[in-house]
């Protein structure tokens, strides 16, 4: 085990760090915030630092890097919430392509989700809650010497900004992932603000005819290829709840050493301070969680592997959680407006209990384990 | 000692279902069971049903237009009509300035306000929380200045819940700068329609809009506009919070939201099954409704203790009541899960469509969780009501 980042790794966190700071500041990402779409500068910034590459295999213009990186550079994003589509399209979908057989598409892909050109969400959940991610009402059936996919996806990270959907479905009553243009005829899209301020959509697939090489797994692999991307998701996931906890914790502190009650700054109540104690010891609770995440994406024993992923996931929304709710409560009054940027990062940390697996279905998955 | 509901008990219970069930308009329960957000006029429709059934002031005692209802009544009154989809009954006038005048206000005052609060006449708001003032209250700076013609007003208030619809705000105002904090208050009644009063929205973490700024410029107040004595405002002002302690724990919302969670729990379907044959969910539920039991017979326990002020019992069903409501909200967002990501403040605005993929509900299950983040910080913040409960304990 080595705790040390890389060179590579310290040079990338440390420049991504200044411009997350500069960029993604509080009234920056307000103002991204009022537009319904992405924004192309940002989105360009982030490829042009190599985030958007980090998970791409090197032949496919990328670099190839393990998860250990994606834990490295997440922290950075997530200290300010850059909410843009890096974890759906850089990190998920771009593991479920770069894990696939299918050449074709890697190659018609892969480097241009490296450079930020295309971007891809995946399109996985339906109405309503499933836990087993193959029991699927859309469909995919052979027609003419093409692929029909008719089905609605529900809750489709960044939608409205995705080039490209990995789709989930049943194909001969088996799951298959398919690679669909956002484009395509009989794709409706309906694009919508989330609780944390990022956007999220529904898309339903009417009809929709597609050729052979858009099928990129289907059986077994197929169940394999969206764990991995997932689990990568949640690598990166946690690793950016980990840096939001980090900064919400840091402007609490600064909050509670500068406002004053009863003749002193707050920070002097020892009832407070007791808090911020028990909110910094979730913080290292997450960040040790988000390190397990990290490890748990290279480990080869699959039940060890799902075990330290979810226990991750779970750990990790409940540090949020109780960082979230303790930043908004030793904010008092001020802490309830969204005039300050602390009800930003709270939603955010919010939020990241639903994405990818909520603790009820990470659970779930701890239960099937010995 | 009777710990059962009696034959007349029942029968009062009946009669309240009845009335709400009969006279609220469904529009107003339509929004409430929706979360969606009140208008000031949905609040007054209600309370003057109520008047024109002569509840308009539930908790208050007959001499002075009330029902004259024991603690039980009112216990059940609050239950039925919260279960009912009624809106909560607006404090400012009823709870919160009514009961200060009832004990402390010349007649002629009280004869001048209490009468026009049941049928919401003036909308009042309160004027406590300064920018710099928040948990210590004993701080606060807007001062009034004695001329001639009365007291001249400056300062800024904050927190100023439903205060861009009020007439009347009842304000502590520094008359003595030089007295001890608490020695130099008092409490002035302000007539809100009137230069110097400017009201500006706060928004808050659900993006709505519950609560002001209120600045006070110049403001002219009569005399006869002080409640009681001169510097004697800091005993009013605690009489005041006393009573909010004990309405604040919110026992029909939390029974109303126990009511939603149901709902949505045996209709939102989760692996093919409604959520709440769900064990996870399942045990959640139950643990929530045992401790709405616990917060009813608490209050019922403190109403039956009229010996006593309010003391630590008061603060514990503040901090009780206000961790309940947090959970249930909670629950109410975990349960709906996928439908529960969408979010635009504006959905919640009465005669949107409530947007959600899926179900009614979604846009206000978030909302309403972040919105209720408030309840551990307003009426007195968990950590200041866990110090008034040590004091006490410790007498200290």
């Amino acid at each position: 085990m080595d705790f040390a980042y890389s060179q590579e790794q310290q040079m990338l966190a440390e420049s991504l760090g200044r411009v997350v700071k500069e960029d993604w500041s509080f009234e920056k990402r307000r103002q991204r915030q009022q537009n319904n779409e992405l924004d192309s500068n940002s989105w360009n910034t982030l490829a042009e630092l190599g985030v958007l590459g980090l998970s791409v295999p090197t032949e496919y213009d990328g670099f190839g890097e393990s998860a250990a990186s994606l834990l490295a550079i997440h922290q950075e994003l997530g200290r300010g919430l850059v909410s843009e589509p890096v974890v759906p399209s850089a990190v998920i979908c771009a593991k479920i392509l770069a894990n696939s057989n299918n050449e074709a598409l890697k190659q018609q892909y892969l480097s241009d989700i490296a450079s930020g050109q295309a971007i891809f969400s995946l399109a996985y959940q339906e109405g309503q809650r499933n836990d087993n991610l193959a029991d699927l009402n859309t469909q995919v059936v052979r027609q003419d010497g093409q692929l029909v996919l008719s089905g609605q996806k529900q809750a489709v990270w960044y939608a409205g900004a995705a080039h490209a959907f990995v789709v989930s479905a049943l194909f001969n009553n088996e799951l298959a992932l398919l690679v669909v243009p956002a484009d395509v005829e009989g794709i409706v899209i309906n694009d919508y603000p989330t609780m944390d301020g990022s956007r999220c959509g529904n898309v339903d697939f009417d009809g929709v005819r597609l050729d052979e090489t858009a099928l990129l797994a289907n059986g077994e692999a197929a169940l394999q290829l969206l764990n991995q991307g997932l689990d990568d998701g949640i690598v990166a996931l946690c690793a950016h709840a980990a840096g939001a906890m980090d900064y919400l914790l840091q402007i609490t502190v600064d909050y509670l050493k500068t406002r004053q009650q009863f003749g002193k700054p707050l920070a002097q109540f020892q009832v407070l301070q007791h808090r911020l104690a028990d909110m910094y010891i979730q913080k290292e609770v997450a960040l040790s969680m988000a390190y397990v995440a990290a490890a748990g994406a290279g480990e080869p024993d699959q039940d060890k592997k799902r075990r330290m992923l979810s226990s991750a996931k779970i750990k990790v929304a409940m540090a949020g959680r109780f960082i979230g709710e303790s930043a908004v409560q030793l904010h008092g009054g001020m802490g309830m407006t969204h005039e300050l940027e602390v009800g930003d990062y709270f939603k955010r940390l919010i939020f990241i209990d639903y994405l990818l697996g909520d603790t009820k279905y990470h659970l779930k998955q701890l239960e099937a384990l010995e | 000692m009777d710990l059962n509901l009696t034959q007349e008990d029942i029968a009062f219970r009946e009669e309240v279902r009845q009335f709400v069930a009969n006279a609220l308009p469904q529009d107003i329960k339509d929004k409430v069971f929706k979360h969606q957000r009140l208008d000031n006029n949905d609040y007054i429709r209600w309370h003057r049903a109520l008047d024109d059934h002569g509840w308009g002031a539930p908790s208050w005692p007959v001499e002075f237009g009330g029902t004259g209802w024991n603690a039980l009544q009112k216990l059940i009154f609050e239950i039925e009509s919260f279960k009912g989809g009624a809106p909560r009954l607006l404090p400012f006038g009823l709870s919160m300035i009514g009961p200060v005048l009832m004990k402390y206000a010349s007649p002629e005052m009280q004869q001048r306000f209490l009468p026009r609060m049941l049928r919401i006449e003036d909308w009042w708001c309160q004027g406590y929380s300064e920018p710099g003032s928040g948990s210590d209250l004993a701080s606060l700076k807007t001062r009034a200045e004695k001329t001639p013609e009365g007291y001249v007003v400056n300062g800024q208030k904050t927190w100023t819940t439903l205060g861009q619809y009020a007439d009347w705000m009842f304000c502590l105002v520094r008359t003595d700068p030089d007295a001890k904090p608490q020695r130099g208050i008092s409490m002035l009644l302000i007539d809100m329609r009137q230069p110097g009063v400017t009201v500006r929205p706060i928004k808050t973490l659900d993006g709505g809009h519950d609560v002001n700024e209120v600045w006070l410029e110049d403001v002219k107040v009569p005399y006869e506009n002080l409640v009681g004595n001169e510097n004697e405002g800091w005993t009013y002002a605690k009489y005041l919070l006393g009573h909010e302690r004990t309405g604040i724990a919110g026992i029909g919302l939390c029974y109303r939201e126990l009511q939603i969670l149901k709902n949505l729990a045996a209709e939102v379907q989760w692996n093919g099954k409604p959520a709440n044959q769900d064990v996870r969910m399942k045990d959640q539920i139950s643990l929530i409704e045992a401790d709405i039991l616990s917060l009813e017979m608490m209050l019922l326990r403190v109403a039956a203790d009229s010996t006593q002020g309010p003391g630590p019992q008061a603060s514990v069903l503040k901090i009780r009541g206000s961790e309940i409501q947090q959970d249930l909200a909670r629950l109410q967002l975990e349960v709906m899960g996928l439908n529960s990501w969408p979010y635009s403040p504006s959905w919640l605005e009465a005669g949107e469509d409530v947007f959600g993929p899926g179900h009614p509900f979604a846009a206000a299950a978030s909302a309403n969780y972040f919105d209720m983040r408030k309840t551990t910080i307003y009426g007195g913040t968990t950590e200041v009501q866990k110090s008034i409960i040590a004091k006490q304990i410790l007498d200290v």
